[in-house]
């Protein structure tokens, strides 16, 4: 069974050695990733935000709904530990009489 | 759970040395968000680093005591605040939600004597808010299921 496990792994990894020849380098502006929103999105960084760091741009000028969400996820996850695990000194009325 | 550990080179490099420093660096990290590689989550990490490290030299009873869970969750929300007020003065000023063109900055390039433009300055405000989000939160959580909650 390991034995097939480790054949069935080694395939997998020649598969995708093989696979890899065929993407395009890295920063290639030629790419089809690279081709779509990536010379859009340089230019209006340029012209109408005007600030050097083109991430810090997408992040939070022209993505900022997301980035918005993404706040909000980390604030109601922190939210939902506190109310999870912090304990509570308050006691419940109808425990109250047992203790 | 995280007790605190009595050494004169421990507290001397973790709380007169490093901290500061790191506290420092996020900021540095956070202000220039806009000009070069950083932003609200990289430095609302680094400043978690700082106050976990406080809580690591300290113990976490007494370091929880430096920076309690109130405070923590009050500039949460604060954080969320900034975010959303970053998006709503746009929307009071007349423009989209969000979309920063609109915002005053000539005085401020007046007083400070450089040009900052308008969607920049909106761009730093969001990345404040989500420093205060990020840092508060990652720091809420240890204090959290590392034990200080037993109190």
């Amino acid at each position: 069974m390991k034995l097939l496990t480790l054949a069935f792994l080694a395939g997998l990894v020649a598969l995708l050695v093989w696979a890899s020849a065929d993407l395009p380098d890295r920063a290639d502006p030629n790419a089809p990733a690279n081709r779509h929103l990536s010379p859009e999105l340089t230019e209006m960084t340029k012209e109408d935000v005007e600030i050097p760091n083109l991430v810090s741009a997408i992040l939070a000028d022209f993505r900022s709904y997301d980035t918005l969400g993404e706040t909000f996820v980390i604030f109601t996850a922190g939210l939902a530990v506190v109310l999870v695990l912090q304990r509570s000194r308050r006691v419940p009325e109808e425990e109250r009489g047992d203790e | 759970m995280n007790e605190r550990y009595d050494s004169v080179v421990l507290h001397f490099i973790a709380r007169i040395f490093m901290v500061p420093l790191i506290i420092v660096f996020g900021i540095y990290v956070l202000m220039h968000g806009e000009l070069s590689p950083g932003g609200g989550f990289q430095a609302g990490a680094i400043v978690a680093a700082a106050l976990l490290l406080v809580r690591l030299a300290l113990g976490n009873r007494e370091g929880a005591r430096r920076m309690p869970r109130g405070v923590l969750l009050w500039l949460a929300c604060i954080g969320l605040g900034i975010y959303m007020f970053g998006g709503i003065l746009p929307l009071i000023l007349g423009a989209n939600f969000l979309d920063y063109a609109p915002i005053p900055v000539e005085w401020y390039n007046q007083i400070a004597g450089e040009p900052r433009t308008a969607r920049a300055t909106g761009i730093f405000i969001v990345e404040i808010g989500v420093f205060f989000g990020v840092a508060t939160v990652l720091v809420l959580i240890y204090d959290l299921i590392a034990g200080s909650s037993r109190q």
